[in-house]
């Protein structure tokens, strides 16, 4: 079996502040595959745009990003150098953030906007220093019949924009928001990407082109053979363009499978309570809390299950730490959940309320924690792999990545 | 529209402009006590005499036509001639006008060249020694006002550096060199309170830049951090430092006038000076004028470079 194209284990984003420390992503394990949209679903401020910005090292000094692990095409993403990391940025990986109104320069040229990532990323022998940039940017302007400013062009033809030659000489703010979203797609393929980490594409368009652009997206990373990873608080999105998701809840990842699995057989309560607040008719509400209660704080964030206040099958054992479950009879993915529901001698009714936990249950609990503790102290792959990486995880070199590298050092 | 068009607007906008404040300068000068006749004659005249030379002045017609007589000679160009000595009120202020412009064009580059990078550095190197430091100096700025930094300057420079004379102007058809130094001090009086608040207003522009999610994006792209600072970052920032530029540029001309005194220097601001004690009034309204021209030109030129930095503005404002 090939590895994962990214390959992400225990990684946990923290920040420093005033009240105290604030763990916006706790101990995440996923991987994508090469060509595989790979969902992110979550409330906002569930950690998930965290998630992206830690695997890009985009988060300023601010925040700490610890992981055992963060494999980008065998390269450990957390311990390469600034400007290695440069490299890959815009390049390898790319990113397509939520408001193209404000994601775009407004007073750079669509055209020069991507063919500065063509440029620094492509090979069109153009020279990228300081100097020739501020020339060309302040002094010169972008010559039209220059390399990447052509191919800014066929991209823009690409992502479908009418009258490219025209246009790739705009402002963004002349264009509809629709045709923004396609700039900057067309500036995330500019680098020829393997990865295309898409922090909510849709959010901010207009309900009617919303589709338009998931379809060119998913179209496109079909067409090159880019997997994309879509972070999203909407599941009927991830329903129509997802091959796995992972459930995000308080800074973890509450359960994570194939869409089918989560959608047909989903096993947290959680997941439960997102599936039934989707809206059964177009709903002007984006997203119905059918849910009470209110998201923990994040800030000292005490152990055990977070979803624990708001949990109608919250018993005894909740307030201990998660373990993960791996739920069998799952035909198409590895399929998992964090629930102390799934722990084997815990008695569910039909209802699915817990009716005893046995002495055993807590047993059986203390004996996983303290599996998974000790596997995440070897360094080595925590129980929350999926299979393919438990076969060969033991092998893998354990980078013991340095925490420190994860923030943005240096920057400016 | 285009530039010619707008150009063409803003002209006949300025005209306006400055026939008001033309207008109000001319009921101003006229409502403060003091008959430049009587001032003229000294102490004891009698009254035949004063009321003589009060019509030769023409100042015994009434207010309004004083006025469109004045207005009427402005429209061919002539500033009238000046109470006191007789001269045409253009030659007298032409004469001294070099000074004036060269402090107040000198001191404005000084301010920008301070101002854009240490704004910038304050900006990024926030809450840091550099922009504690700069902000430190910024402040001294703000609140010192220019003929006090002129004395200052006369005191510490100018009295331990003999190239750099403190009194005196020297043309610029005497040498470069010799005018420049002329200058020097006074225009870094001049310049440092406007470049204090320059400096200001780069540094809160900068920031909210740098919180901008088209930095990130440009981050995103993989470009430097300096790339990102100043290729994507520096022309956002400096839209909102321009517009305030031209506004504050009565800064500098306000400190020109009291900065010449200092330095004793023969330029506009004296000679509004001396023109007001004299109760020269035509004086007086030539040169407010002139200054008035100057400024709402440095504004036209100010709102062509806006519309040149922000391509969201057409000509004319309006999104
Ligand atoms: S662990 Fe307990 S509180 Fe958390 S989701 Fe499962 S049942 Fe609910």
């Amino acid at each position: 079996m090939t590895d994962p194209l990214l390959d992400v284990r225990g990684l946990t984003t923290s920040f420093e502040t005033g009240q105290g420390r604030l763990t916006a992503v706790d101990d995440i394990t996923f991987q994508i595959e090469e060509g595989e949209v790979f969902g992110v679903v979550g409330e906002s401020g569930s950690g998930k745009s965290v998630t992206a910005l830690s695997v890009m090292r985009l988060l300023d000094d601010a925040g700490t990003v610890e992981a055992d692990e963060v494999r980008f095409k065998g390269t450990d993403l957390l311990s390469v150098s600034e400007s290695e990391m440069r490299s890959i940025r815009g390049g390898e990986i790319s990113m397509i953030f939520q408001d193209p109104m404000t994601s775009l320069n407004p007073v750079m040229t669509i055209g020069e906007q991507i063919a500065e990532v063509v440029r620094h990323h492509g090979d069109v022998g153009e020279r990228t220093g300081f100097w020739s940039e501020m020339r060309r940017k302040y002094v010169t302007g972008t010559s039209e019949g220059s390399r990447s400013w052509q191919r800014a062009v066929e991209l823009l033809e690409t992502v479908g924009i009418p009258e490219p030659e025209k246009r790739a000489t705009e402002y963004p703010h002349q264009l509809s928001g629709g045709m923004r979203q396609r700039v900057v797609i067309a500036q995330a393929l500019a680098g020829d990407p393997s990865l295309i980490i898409a922090d909510e594409p849709t959010t901010a368009l207009d309900v009617s082109i919303e589709a338009q652009i998931l379809n060119e997206i998913l179209e496109l990373s079909e067409e090159f053979g880019i997997s994309v990873l879509l972070i999203t608080h909407d599941l009927g999105v991830v329903r129509e363009t997802c091959d796995r998701v992972a459930v995000m809840y308080a800074s973890e990842f509450m359960e994570t499978g194939h869409v089918n699995d989560i959608f047909e057989d989903p096993h947290h309560p959680y997941t439960e309570g997102l599936l039934a607040s989707i809206p059964r008719i177009a709903d002007e509400r984006e997203w119905l809390s059918v849910i009470e209660g209110t998201v923990p704080d994040l800030i000292d964030k005490p152990s055990g299950c977070p979803f624990r206040d708001r949990c109608d099958y919250a018993f005894e054992l909740c307030d201990r730490p998660l373990v993960e479950y791996e739920i069998e009879g799952s035909a198409l993915e590895t399929h998992t959940v964090r629930c102390h529901r799934e722990n084997e001698h815990v008695e569910v009714d039909d209802s699915g309320h817990v009716e005893s936990v046995p002495d055993e249950a807590v047993a059986a609990l203390e004996r996983r924690i303290e599996a998974e503790s000790a596997r995440d102290a070897d360094g080595g792959v925590s129980p929350t792999a999926d299979a393919s990486a438990r076969a060969d995880g033991g092998s893998r070199p354990s980078p013991a990545a340095d925490a420190e590298n994860g923030g943005d050092h240096g920057e400016y | 529209m285009g530039l010619r068009e707008y150009l063409l607007k803003r002209l006949v906008h300025s005209v306006f402009v400055m026939l008001f404040v033309v207008t109000v300068v001319f009921a101003a000068v006229r409502s403060i006590p003091g008959d430049p006749a009587r001032l003229m004659l000294g102490g004891d005249v009698d009254t035949a005499t004063l009321e003589a030379l009060r019509a030769e002045l023409g100042l015994n017609q009434p207010l309004y036509i004083q006025y469109f007589r004045w207005l009427r000679r402005l429209l061919t160009g002539d500033l009238g001639e000046s109470i006191r000595t007789g001269e045409p009120v253009l030659g007298s202020i032409v004469q001294v006008a070099g000074p004036t412009l060269s402090i107040a064009a000198l001191g404005m580059v000084i301010a920008l060249v301070i101002a854009i990078p240490t704004g910038i550095i304050s900006a990024v190197k926030r809450y840091e020694i550099e922009d504690y430091l700069s902000t430190t100096i910024a402040f001294f700025g703000i609140s010192m006002p220019a003929f006090w930094i002129g004395i200052v300057l006369v005191l510490v420079i100018g009295v331990n550096v003999e190239s750099i004379p403190t009194f005196g102007y020297t043309p610029i058809d005497e040498g470069i060199s010799p005018w420049f130094r002329s200058i020097l001090l006074p225009s870094f009086a001049v310049g440092f309170p406007y470049g204090g608040i320059l400096m200001r207003m780069m540094r809160s522009s900068m920031l909210e830049v740098l919180n901008e999610d088209y930095m990130r994006t440009a981050r995103a792209k993989g470009l430097s951090s300096n790339l990102v600072l100043f290729k994507h970052g520096l022309q956002n920032a400096l839209i909102p430092v321009v517009t305030l530029a031209g506004i504050f540029l009565a800064v500098v001309l306000g400190g020109v006038v009291a900065v010449e005194i200092v330095f004793g220097i023969r330029g506009l601001g004296r000679l509004l000076i001396g023109s007001i004690n004299r109760r020269d009034f035509p004086l007086i309204q030539g040169t407010v004028l002139l200054i008035a021209f100057v400024f709402v030109l440095a504004n036209i030129v100010v709102d062509l470079l806006y519309t040149m930095i922000n391509p969201r503005i057409k000509y004319g404002g309006g999104d």
